[in-house]
């Protein structure tokens, strides 16, 4: 931890990272179960946030959802099941997605990620369809 | 007491029009980390030109995080506040991100007196950094931290002693405890500094399994409006907000969720 996080909580905000970081791991990083919480539950949970993560993809590629319909949650998990996101967002996440596909030959034609979404911002806001 | 913001809706991209269309919108909540606060969507501006207040509503501050929260994210909060001329802003019990990784949603905190000490300075941190006053939301917990030494009452209320927080109590969330975790929504209300109460949520959800889901993409069922009715019965919330996020019905079924929401605070009240 960064000496200037070390306030008047510090010693508390150690332990704190340590718990949290380990139920994380448990959750989205395929570690191991932290001692005293319900197996069911970190199931649950880690499933939960899985869900999640899918529905923030599925927005980004529209296309690609619809394509894939009710696939998207199979493949979905195939690629994120114990592989924490990458950093950069849920687009980074959504790129990632379609390479996994794309390097297995699951990825229905014509459903890559549209050309505007390799423009710089500013040609970006420009984009069809908002 | 808090400033009177009536009963609203949250602002989604993909229902804009709905929710300036709606009668009976008081106030709108829109979700921080989609807005960009040097072009706010024209749907937005619609609604402040016509005095609608917007309350910008962060979900990955993770001031429940062991790290102090980030001044960008805080940042961008604030900015928000500012461009939408909000009248406070609201965040969650809760952490998103530890160890290098980023949970994607929000996560309970463990309830004990270390995390509280770090959760308090967060919040003081966050309240220095932003213009308008601070609520902090209830979560809907999957899963239990062992070893927790406070009840959900006993913490937030030890929290807002400590730093004069507002309160966003979301009695969907409550519910959620209820069924996920055995505890009773109406001893975490009886524990409640409720003239700290911002507004409140209220959303669906569905069970699976024997788990309540908080989905906010289904409808609002009986058992969550009972929980908004015991909090009116205490209190005359300032402000009750219904949150959608998906599985849109059709305009009429939004129009009649916030009139069952309406109704059930006005019985509550005049059943006192």
């Amino acid at each position: 931890m960064p000496a200037e996080t070390v306030a008047g909580a510090g010693a508390a905000r150690e332990g704190l990272a340590r718990r949290q970081a380990e139920l994380l791991a448990a959750l989205v990083g395929g570690g191991p179960a932290p001692e005293g919480f319900d197996p069911d539950r970190l199931r649950v949970q880690a499933r939960a946030l899985l869900d999640k993560r899918r529905r923030v993809v599925a927005a980004h590629l529209p296309d690609l959802a619809e394509a894939l319909g009710e696939q998207m949650p199979r493949l979905f998990a195939g690629y994120a099941e114990g592989q924490p996101r990458p950093p950069g967002g849920p687009h980074a996440d959504a790129a990632a997605f379609t390479a996994h596909l794309r390097a297995r030959g699951l990825l229905p034609r014509g459903t890559g990620p549209r050309r505007w979404a390799r423009l710089p911002g500013r040609l970006r806001r420009l984009r069809p369809g908002r | 007491m808090t400033a009177r913001l009536g009963f609203g809706i949250g602002w989604r991209p993909p229902i804009d029009l709905t929710v300036e269309r709606l009668a009976g919108v008081d106030f709108v909540e829109v979700i921080a980390e989609v807005v960009d606060p040097r072009r706010l969507p024209e749907s937005l501006r619609v609604l402040r030109a016509r005095g609608t207040p917007v309350v910008p509503h962060g979900v990955s501050l993770g001031l429940g995080g062991a790290e102090l929260p980030d001044p960008a994210r805080l940042a961008h909060l604030a900015a928000c506040a500012q461009a939408l001329r909000a009248p406070l802003v609201s965040e969650h019990v809760a952490f998103t991100r530890a160890g290098g990784l980023e949970s994607g949603h929000l996560l309970p905190v463990p309830r004990t007196r270390a995390a509280l000490d770090v959760l308090a300075e967060n919040v003081r941190i966050a309240q220095q950094q932003l213009p308008v006053p601070l609520a902090l939301e209830n979560i809907a917990p999957l899963l239990a931290w062992p070893g927790d030494e406070l009840t959900e009452g006993q913490f937030l209320t030890e929290l807002v002693e400590r730093t004069g927080v507002l309160l966003l109590v979301d009695v969907a969330n409550l519910y959620t405890a209820r069924v996920n975790l055995g505890a009773d929504p109406v001893a975490v209300l009886d524990a409640l500094p409720l003239e700290h109460l911002a507004y409140v949520h209220v959303a669906g959800g569905v069970l699976r399994d024997g788990l309540w889901h908080d989905t906010h993409t289904h409808p609002v069922t009986g058992p969550v409006l009972d929980v908004l009715a015991e909090l009116a019965r205490r209190t005359d919330p300032p402000g009750v907000l219904l949150e959608r996020d998906g599985g849109y019905p059709r305009d009429d079924e939004l129009a009649a969720e916030l009139a069952a929401i309406r109704r059930t605070v006005r019985e509550a009240r005049g059943a006192r």
